[in-house]
């Protein structure tokens, strides 16, 4: 196939994302400078952004076998973008006390952001295999990045190993569904599937095998083990980036080749993935009533809320590209919002992060518009009506109850209950008046530093999204996948 | 538009108090005031338009995608409620004035308050299911801050995030049945979903969606089993407890049933779920009425039971009984909150609610005494008093229900009992408190409290008497509209409010059940006793145990899972991992495929043996770091030799060549690295992580066997058959390399280069410490450059890079290529330096490593861009043979042109990263830190 000046085009924002790492790369090498580098990387993520608009006219494209670039994949890597634009503000403020090298960071999370970029527009097993490595190697980089404190690095080293063991079943998945099916592309796959062509037994064994893969990658439970570890021990940046950008590209591809190729049939492994759901629900809640840490507690909400969103899996019907649009959107602002706040709290690097529950003990009398800011991402994340959360909820319980998916909306409803629990804890915690005994706190100026105006613009999202939804309702109902291969 | 105003008056009044409170306590109660009594002169505006049958509705879109608009109704039910929110609350507002003290924010207080009032006027004035559960839920959020307003007790935070937890999820459970309700009928439009209550009935998810939304009610109204939150939520400041948990909140979930009558009652379901519920929850709530100490437990626990006999009502699926249910709806509220008011006046004055202090009151504030026994005189069903009126309807309503068959008389005898132990708890609650002997030890003493603390009792105990003496005249007509809109039309029963029915059956229950009650009152003493047998089981302890349970399962399971160990993951992951695939094998039908088995090749047979022996011995010897490299060196060397016997050559060599420079490598870092291992693992983890291990391998095996003894298609073909014609060569891997993806190739060697680029700007400044001796002490030979070594890689240098441009020249038609030349040409030159220093090989080698790679990229660049001279796309290979003299046919292609580009970039990025490598290691130990 030849390429043409729309291909280009389609790809615009990888490319740019690409230039954006070489020229932080060879910056970086020329002479290091923080701003600078943090400077570039907002430029070309905002770059990458605008281009969107161009790449608008010419979807749905296919770039080659590989890539597709439709609605669908612009709307995903505009989240995406979007996700990474907040880390690496929040990425700004947390590394300007880092005594060392603070400039690769960028670089990193530049990469990843392009692993996820491509991830969310393959159609094909090769290129969805590449974008995650390319989503996750960095990261492991990332996580240890403040590595002379010792969680850092713990961190690092365990999602790198568990990590690289999920890839070798994803890996072998797609060696099985290769061997069976002669093709790798989702609509090649699809045509055999519904053909009928392929052994169900081996099929199902190679799909399990990527769930199993990409399970871990979403923190899924029983994949889940590493998630609040490594939430707790990375950087606040790294640990929002962790679950905004990867999941949101992990997802959304998840979901395309499920809806592209309806794998899972009525086989054991639909219920499976069931129960895979239903599990990460029940146990993400359960675990998280027990926890004095904030990031471990987001990162327990993030395997609970992954559990609410494979319902749209499991559902696999017409509102399920909907729902995982609308309730990845809510999640994604809520989650960059919490972590957010723990960045600025833990801003500039001084040591480990202020995770723990008591650093947060009254900071309502010390910072009470950041304090109001964190209140309300958690009242979304426990769904609560006029927050962006809600929305989210609501659709996920609407397409349990259209799938007549009576189990996961009982788990939905169990966890939620749970969940409005030890958000609470927080919420109660902030207002305390005791002071706790050791007080970290953003800098008096946070509203006026980048980081600072992230947060609450994201605080303005989350309630704009709870009060008047519409738009963006319309626009995720606009982005259609295209199925034909 | 007035119907909003009614809404977003009390919304606007949150702003006041804020506001208001800096014009003093008394401005700012009336201040607060001032809104809802606006609303409620609107309602009166609009209840004559009710009265004769309209229904004033409002509607303005929201979410249409989501069917959820601002679409307002006013039908009796709603009026009777607006009404009653409206009417307590602004009494609530006169005497939570008095009731708050100094301390208290009262502005914060009022705020809370007209949240919840909007909120609940929300909940009955919505016309749609989704904004009715929209405000149902502000109703749960209002009410926990209205629970916790006294934030600094704990019991208030605990009994407040109860509260909303139990309310919460049944919440959550009423939008589940809410949204499958919308899907039932259609809409979330709530005048048609009353219209469509036979459509509703007949669907098959009909039991689902009642359980949902019954789930829904029963936890906002406290009935069994979840009434535990109600007498927690007790911890709230006196006027709350009134207004939520008497008149409004608890009444919300059955006003739910109300609404949802005419479209989920008449089936048996419906009476088994509600009426037995209420039932169950009637009499425990009258039981344990009768057992508390404490002032507002008893009111919490009476509130429990007469909601009980509400919902029993509605559950008995006759219209009478609904009119009877509304009906006791307004009693209830009246009486309950006139109750709780006097006892928040008891607790002020006297400083505890303890009944066991409190004794005799009625000479210290003999007003508040007449007013209480008024209205406990209702609550127990005493005639000329509403309590009476409505208590009678319900043991009529109670001989009528006929759904059990032969026990159906247990339904009356039990409502009799539970209306003995209502008088009983009446007559308990006045007698024990403002009679009966003389206040012990109370903390302060006792005095009536102000007069306008008094008169919102004095007014609701005057709606008892009138509606008692009086029915007809005074709320039969409210009684009517109300009824039209939860009985289906058509079937509106004649609504009879006179006191006196002549001697009937109901009249002699009423009768056993007030003498019952004083019998039950006078032998309180030996209930006591019969109930101390038992071990207390509080429902709230049932609840705080089972959370702390929940806690505690929740912290085991952290610890068996998540107790951070890598190891513990790996397992657990695994396990699980091994779990799915072998579920899968076991489903899959059969192992073996069609291919028939391959006769055993040996040399393949005893490599594979090797690999398995070598791979073993590279995890066996791990802790000894140098033993293990070699092990790993024999994997790489045999998988090499697997692709050469599988007729791979050129896969072959290049893993070789790969293997070569990351073995390099792994011995630098190994340099760096400390020397010891400890000893972690346990023989029974190493046991463990065997048989895991084993268990996996096997089944990997039997895959692998399943896929290679099945039929595969590969895109191989295509390459094979169309290498020399369209490329030129007959080395498929290195046309594939050059040609069919040059534009990869082209892509991935500038990667390299740019990669190449950066580590070594990145490595410029890094210095390591260079260690002096190994594990156990003995110092490294001074002798860095081993002499035999420089020697043979000198004399090696030639030789191996003849070989190179040899393998590079050939590699169009034979294993070769500029890659594989690359990478052997550059292990050579890494070779020598690491023979003889950093220092002395580039002396020799006197050039740059990156012209050589920006050079390699810039040929290959060129070379593609050549095509276009010739008006072929980018890329383009040609190719053609010439004949030499003295050598013989020779083909040149472009793409050997290309491959040279490659060559080039190979050898200068990997000299610029492993080079310099040799440079960062320093003699010097580092001065500590340097932070």
């Amino acid at each position: 196939m030849n390429l043409t000046t729309s291909h280009l085009i389609a790809l615009l924002p990888l490319l740019i994302v690409g230039t954006t790492v070489i020229v932080v790369m060879l910056g970086v090498a020329w002479r290091r400078h923080h701003v600078a580098s943090a400077t570039v990387t907002v430029i070309g993520l905002n770059l990458a952004l605008l281009s969107l608009l161009a790449v608008l006219n010419v979807t749905p494209l296919e770039v080659t076998p590989l890539i597709v670039v439709d609605k669908y994949a612009v709307l995903y890597m505009a989240l995406i973008l979007v996700a990474s634009l907040a880390c690496s503000t929040l990425a700004h403020a947390y590394l300007e006390g880092l005594d060392d090298q603070r400039e690769e960071f960028y670089m990193l999370l530049l990469c990843a952001t392009m692993g996820g970029l491509l991830l969310v527009s393959s159609q094909h097993l090769a290129s969805l295999f590449i974008g995650l490595e390319l989503l996750s190697v960095p990261i492991y980089g990332m996580a240890a990045y403040t590595y002379r404190d010792r969680t850092s690095l713990e961190a690092g080293i365990k999602y790198m190993v568990l990590s690289a063991m999920a890839s070798a079943f994803l890996l072998f998945g797609m060696a099985l569904l290769y061997a069976e099916a002669g093709t790798l592309s989702f609509s090649g796959l699809s045509a055999r599937m519904s053909g009928g062509e392929l052994s169900s037994a081996w099929t199902l064994m190679g799909v399990g095998m990527m769930v199993i893969g990409l399970g871990f990658k979403l923190s899924l439970a029983p994949f889940h083990l590493w998630t609040p570890d490594v939430y707790e021990g990375a950087p606040a940046p790294v640990s929002a980036f962790l679950a905004t950008v990867s999941k949101i590209a992990v997802f959304a591809v998840l979901l395309r080749f499920f809806m592209t190729a309806p794998a899972t049939g009525d086989g054991w492994l639909h219920t499976v993935i069931a129960i895979i759901a239903f599990l990460s629900m029940l146990v993400g809640n359960l675990l998280a009533l027990t926890q004095n840490n904030l990031k471990r507690l987001l990162g327990y909400s993030s395997i609970a809320h992954l559990g609410y969103l494979l319902t749209v899996i499991v559902a696999s019907d017409g509102l399920a590209i909907e729902t995982a649009g609308i309730y990845l959107i809510t999640y994604v602002a809520t989650t960059l919002g919490a972590f957010g706040v723990v960045t600025l709290v833990s801003s500039p690097y001084q040591g480990p992060d202020a995770g723990q529950l008591y650093h947060y003990r009254g900071l309502f009398w010390r910072r009470p518009y950041l304090t109001a800011v964190l209140t309300l991402m958690m009242l979304s994340l426990a769904g609560i009506p006029l927050t962006a959360g809600f929305i989210g909820k609501f659709y996920a319980l609407a397409i349990g109850v259209e799938s007549s998916l009576w189990w996961l909306v009982a788990g939905i409803v169990i966890g939620s209950a749970l969940g409005l629990y030890y958000y609470l804890r927080v919420m109660v915690t902030l207002y305390l008046h005791e002071p706790g005994e050791s007080r970290r706190d953003a800098t008096a100026n946070w509203g006026q530093r980048s980081g600072g105006v992230m947060v609450l613009l994201l605080a303005l999202a989350v309630l704009v999204i709870g009060i008047y939804p519409q738009p963006i309702i319309s626009l995720v109902r606009s982005a259609t996948l295209i199925t034909a291969g | 538009m007035t119907l909003l105003l009614i809404v977003l008056l009390p919304l606007l009044g949150t702003l006041v108090p804020l506001i208001g409170i800096r014009a003093g306590r008394t401005y700012c109660a009336w201040l607060t005031a001032l809104l809802p009594a606006v609303a409620l002169g609107i309602t009166l505006y609009l209840a004559p338009l009710v009265f004769s049958g309209n229904v004033p509705q409002f509607f303005l879109p929201w979410i249409p995608q989501l069917d959820l608009h601002l679409a307002l109704r006013l039908d009796g039910l709603s009026l009777l409620f607006v009404l009653l929110i409206l009417g307590i609350g602004l009494l609530i507002i006169l005497y939570a004035r008095y009731y708050l003290s100094e301390q208290d924010s009262m502005g914060r207080f009022y705020a809370y308050l007209m949240l919840f009032m909007t909120s609940m006027l929300g909940i009955v004035t919505s016309n749609n299911l989704l904004l009715l559960w929209f405000f149902w839920e502000l109703t749960s959020l209002s009410s926990f801050l209205l629970i916790g307003f006294w934030s600094h007790q704990s019991d208030a935070r605990k009994g407040a995030r109860m509260a909303l937890t139990v309310t919460g999820a049944g919440g959550l459970s009423l939008l589940a049945g809410f949204l499958l309700l919308g899907q039932i009928v259609g809409t979330m439009d709530l005048s048609v979903v009353l219209q469509s209550g036979d459509q509703v009935r007949s669907s098959p998810y009909y039991l689902y969606a009642l359980v949902l939304i019954l789930l829904g009610a029963f936890t906002k109204s406290a009935q069994f089993p979840f009434q535990f939150w109600l007498p927690k939520a007790m911890a709230a400041p006196t006027p709350v407890s009134a207004y939520l948990h008497s008149a409004t909140m608890v009444k919300a979930g059955v006003f739910l049933l109300a609404r949802m009558f005419p479209v989920l009652a008449g089936t048996d379901l419906w009476f088994y779920f509600v009426a037995l519920t209420g039932l169950v929850t009637l009499l425990y709530g009258a039981y344990f009425a009768l057992l508390k100490q404490d002032l507002k437990g008893v009111l919490a626990f009476s509130t429990i039971s007469h909601l009980g006999l509400i919902t029993m009502l509605f559950g008995l699926n006759s219209p009478m009984a609904a009119v009877a249910g509304v009906f006791h709806i307004i009693n209830h509220a009246t009486f309950k909150a006139s109750l709780f008011m006097a006892a928040g006046i008891v607790d002020h004055e006297c400083g505890t609610r303890d009944i066991r202090k409190l004794n005799g009151l009625w000479r210290y504030m003999p007003y508040t005494t007449a007013l209480a026994t008024i209205a406990a005189a209702s609550m127990a069903g005493v005639p000329l008093l509403n309590g009476f009126l409505s208590k009678e309807m319900f043991l009529s309503e109670s001989l009528d229900a006929h759904m059990l068959g032969g026990l159906s008389w247990l339904i009356p005898a039990l409502a009799t009992l539970g209306s003995v132990l209502s008088a009983a708890y009446s007559l308990r609650f006045i007698h024990d408190v403002f009679f009966n002997g003389e206040p012990k030890n109370l903390p302060k003493k006792p005095h009536e409290p102000p007069r306008y603390m008094r008169l919102p009792i004095e007014i609701l105990i005057l709606l008892c008497i009138v509606v008692g003496l009086f029915p007809s005249s005074t709320v039969s007509g409210l009684l009517n509209a109300a009824v039209t809109a939860v009985v289906p039309a058509g079937y509106e029963p004649e609504i009879d409010l006179a006191i006196w029915h002549g001697f009937n059956l109901p009249l002699l229950m009423s009768a056993i059940a007030l003498g019952g009650g004083i019998l039950v009152y006078a032998l309180r003493h030996y209930i006591y006793n019969f109930h101390r047998q038992f071990r207390s089981q509080d429902p709230n302890v049932i609840f705080e145990a089972s959370t702390q349970a929940i806690v505690r399962v929740a912290q085991q399971a952290i610890d068996r899972f998540e107790n951070g160990s890598l190891q513990r993951y790996m397992f657990w992951l695994l396990l699980t991992a091994l779990g799915f695939s072998a579920y899968g094998l076991i489903e899959s039908p059969r192992l073996s495929g069609n291919l028939p088995a391959q006769s055993i090749d040996w040399a393949v047979a005893v490599g594979a043996g090797m690999l398995c022996l070598s791979g073993l011995a590279t995890v066996f010897f791990h802790r000894r770091r140098l033993i293990s490299l070699i092990m790993l060196s024999v994997v790489g060397m045999l998988v090499s030799l697997a692709f050469a016997r599988f007729s791979a050559p050129d896969l072959a060599l290049t893993q070789l060549a790969v293997e070569v420079v990351t073995m390099i490598l792994l011995m630098l870092a190994l340099f760096f690295l400390p020397q010891k291992t400890p000893k972690e693992s346990s023989g029974r983890r190493i046991m463990r992580d065997v048989l895991l291990a084993g268990a996996f391998g096997g089944v990997v095996a039997s895959l692998n066997y399943a896929v290679l003894t099945r039929p595969l298609q590969s895109i191989s073909s295509f390459f094979l058959e169309n290498s020399v014609p369209g490329g030129g060569g007959h080395n498929v891997v290195n046309v594939i390399l050059v040609d069919f993806r040059g534009f990869d190739t082209l892509g991935e060697i500038t990667v390299l280069g740019i990669a190449g680029l950066a580590i070594f700007k990145l490595l410029n400044r890094l210095k390591l410490f260079m260690p002096s001796s190994d594990m156990e002490g003995r110092p490294w030979s001074p002798e860095r450059f081993p002499a035999i070594l420089a020697s043979m890689a000198q004399s090696l240098l030639p030789l191996a890079l003849l070989v190179s441009v040899f393998i590079f020249l050939r590699g169009h038609n034979l294993p070769g290529g500029g890659f594989i030349a690359g990478l052997v040409a550059a292990a050579t030159l890494i070779l020598l330096y690491m023979a003889r220093g950093v220092e002395w090989a580039q002396q020799r080698l006197d050039f740059q490593f990156q012209p050589i790679a920006v050079a390699g990229v810039l040929i290959a660049t060129l070379t593609g861009l050549g095509s276009w001279v010739f008006g072929y796309p980018f890329l383009t290979s040609a190719f053609g043979h010439f004949h030499i003299p003295l050598i013989g046919d020779v083909e040149l292609a472009t793409a050997l042109l290309f491959d040279l580009g490659v060559y080039l970039t190979v050898v200068g990025a990997t000299l610029m990263i492993l080079a310099n490598l040799g440079k960062v290691t320093t003699p010097h130990r580092p001065s500590k830190e340097k932070r």
